[in-house]
């Protein structure tokens, strides 16, 4: 029997109506769209519908996104997955993993999860895979590595993306400049769950919009990690150990849940530009840090007019001894330094009972600066030096 | 300015006065909804920019989909709540994901139609939930048992039978 065209099957269909043989449906949708619901699967599942008629032949090849290994599959496991991927990845060739880039959601996924990877024998291999999404411009990229309790390596060389916009880390020991993404030049999304970074001295990215880092990651604990992300919106830090993070100037971000167990924390230092009618109502539910004895803050905490926002923060600082202020100026190069300490007759029950000294420093001694100092004086703390730089 | 024009007038919902635009389907039927709503739709969202008058004509959905895909728009689009503790937001998410899950519980002539529509408009959201339902359809399927479900003919000749699962030996184990 001769094979029958699309066309003409689906002449047969219609004409023999639904009752005899239903009509083609998948059949009849744009590849764009069929690409994308082999994207949605495991990968497994994806390699099988190739037989199911020529049309299937080769589509699976360009599925929108690559799911290796699942909590689906437990099965999977060792040198025959390896095997599988390796086959499937040179099947795919350089098929990018994003037919559809007017659309960002969660189709151009490569998702790693593999529970039985438990040494670091496949390491390189996997290495390897994730080179191969990011050359496939894979836009948004989930490496985790579930149901384990090691924690699978990544190679510590940056990534270089031009389409990388969503990456998921989970369970992962990240090294060296791994999260120097200077040269993802569309990352915005970046989560950090289940994640050990006691080696990364700096996470940084020019583009990054949203920064979370949550789920008992272990930060640095010799050195405070830096972060740099000048255009961070949004910054979740929830549940996480080690030292607390320098945040670097981030002048747009207007969202922050910093809902520390750095509550842990010794030392913080805010220096951001936060939209300050939006914090302010996160302050409501401003997390006690109750080990917070540093606290560095800058202008931004201190509009004129309406310091409840730094009233907040010392309420909510109950060990803390020392309080920096940096006022419109660079910390080490401030002209005018002012150093204060709580009235020891008269202390105020706003602020933390620990508190014996608070720094300020700024360029010139302006009304602005007269506005913090009436703040502070109402809490009972008084000046004692004043000190101006040549 | 030239927005405005399609903007046929302006509705109570929510408690706050909104804009509301016109959708015209392929078979004439009107649907009035909030901007915001049809602004998931990235198609929409152009049209309402580049203005006109007497609603957007959308030629290739019917009103039966356009219904459904609207539905899901004003969900998705619903005005958040003002005090936002995460208890309310956590429970907004789940409400959410129940009202995905019933949405999709239609015929698969009906979840192709959403499909195009959706690829058509635009709609990120519903393109992928409608594009993983049907993925759900298939997983841990036969080839056989796909073919039926989705009226898929098997159109290879035997010998291209026989080199196929040659080809494929090491991946189907």
């Amino acid at each position: 029997m001769a094979p029958l065209t699309r066309q003409r099957k689906k002449a047969l269909a219609a004409a023999a109506g639904p009752s005899i043989a239903p009509a083609d449906r998948l059949g009849a949708l744009p590849d764009d769209a069929l690409r994308r619901i082999l994207g949605f699967l495991p990968a497994k599942d994806v390699v099988r519908t190739c037989v199911l008629g020529r049309h299937w032949r080769h589509l699976w090849k360009s599925a929108s996104g690559l799911r290796i290994g699942s909590a689906e599959e437990p099965a999977a496991c060792g040198d025959k997955l390896m095997e599988f991927v390796g086959s499937l990845l040179q099947a795919r060739g350089g098929s990018p993993l994003e037919t559809t880039p007017k659309l960002n959601h969660e189709t151009n996924l490569l998702n790693l999860i593999n529970p039985s990877l438990v040494n670091g024998y496949y390491e390189p291999d996997i290495n390897r895979w994730i080179r191969h999404a990011v050359m496939c411009h894979v836009r948004v990229l989930f490496l985790g590595f579930s149901r384990t309790l090691h924690w699978f390596e990544v190679v510590s060389l940056p990534l270089v993306s031009q389409h990388l916009a969503r990456l998921v880390l989970f369970m992962l020991e990240l090294n060296g400049n791994f999260l120097d993404f200077s040269s993802c030049s569309v990352l915005e999304q970046l989560e950090i769950d289940h994640c050990r970074l006691q080696s990364v001295n700096r996470i940084s990215s020019q583009s990054l919009k949203s920064l979370s880092i949550i789920g008992f990651s272990v930060l640095a604990c010799s050195f405070h990690t830096q972060i740099r992300s000048p255009n961070l919106i949004s910054l979740h830090m929830e549940c996480i150990t080690g030292r607390a993070p320098v945040l670097e100037r981030m002048p747009s971000l207007v969202e922050a849940v910093v809902d520390i167990n750095l509550s842990q924390a010794k030392k913080l230092v805010l220096s951001a530009n936060i939209e300050m009618i939006i914090f302010r109502r996160d302050l409501i539910w401003c997390p006690i840090f109750s080990n917070l004895k540093t606290l560095l803050l800058n202008e931004y905490w201190c509009v004129p007019g309406d310091l409840s926002a730094l009233a907040c923060i010392l309420e909510h600082s109950p060990v803390l001894e020392k309080l920096t202020l940096q006022l419109f100026c660079e910390g080490s190069k401030s002209k005018v330094q002012i150093k204060g300490s709580p009235d020891p007759a008269k202390r105020s029950t706003a602020i933390s009972e620990h508190l014996k000294i608070v720094e300020i420093k700024c360029e010139v001694l302006d009304q602005k600066i007269q506005n913090v100092l009436e703040f502070l004086s109402k809490l009972n703390i008084h000046s004692y030096s004043l000190h101006f730089e040549e | 300015m030239a927005a405005a024009d399609s903007c046929d007038g302006i509705s109570t919902s929510g408690g706050g006065w909104e804009k509301t635009v016109t959708l015209v389907s392929s078979d004439d039927a009107r649907f009035e909804v909030r901007e915001a709503a049809a602004s998931l739709s990235q198609t929409v969202r152009r049209m309402i920019r580049a203005g006109g008058d007497g609603g957007i004509p959308l030629p290739k959905v019917d009103a039966r989909t356009l219904s459904t895909v609207l539905e899901y728009c004003n969900k998705h689009a619903a005005v958040p709540a003002p005090a936002p503790e995460s208890s309310s937001a956590e429970a907004a998410a789940v409400d959410l994901e129940w009202f995905d899950k019933e949405l999709m519980h239609v015929d698969l002539a009906t979840l192709c139609s959403l499909i195009r529509a959706a690829d058509y408009l635009e709609v990120a959201g519903l393109l992928d939930l409608t594009c993983k339902t049907v993925a759900d359809m298939i997983k841990s399927k036969t080839a056989e048992e796909i073919r039926q479900m989705f009226g898929i003919q098997n159109d290879f000749t035997p010998e291209e039978e026989e080199q196929l699962s040659r080809e494929n030996a090491g991946v189907f184990e």
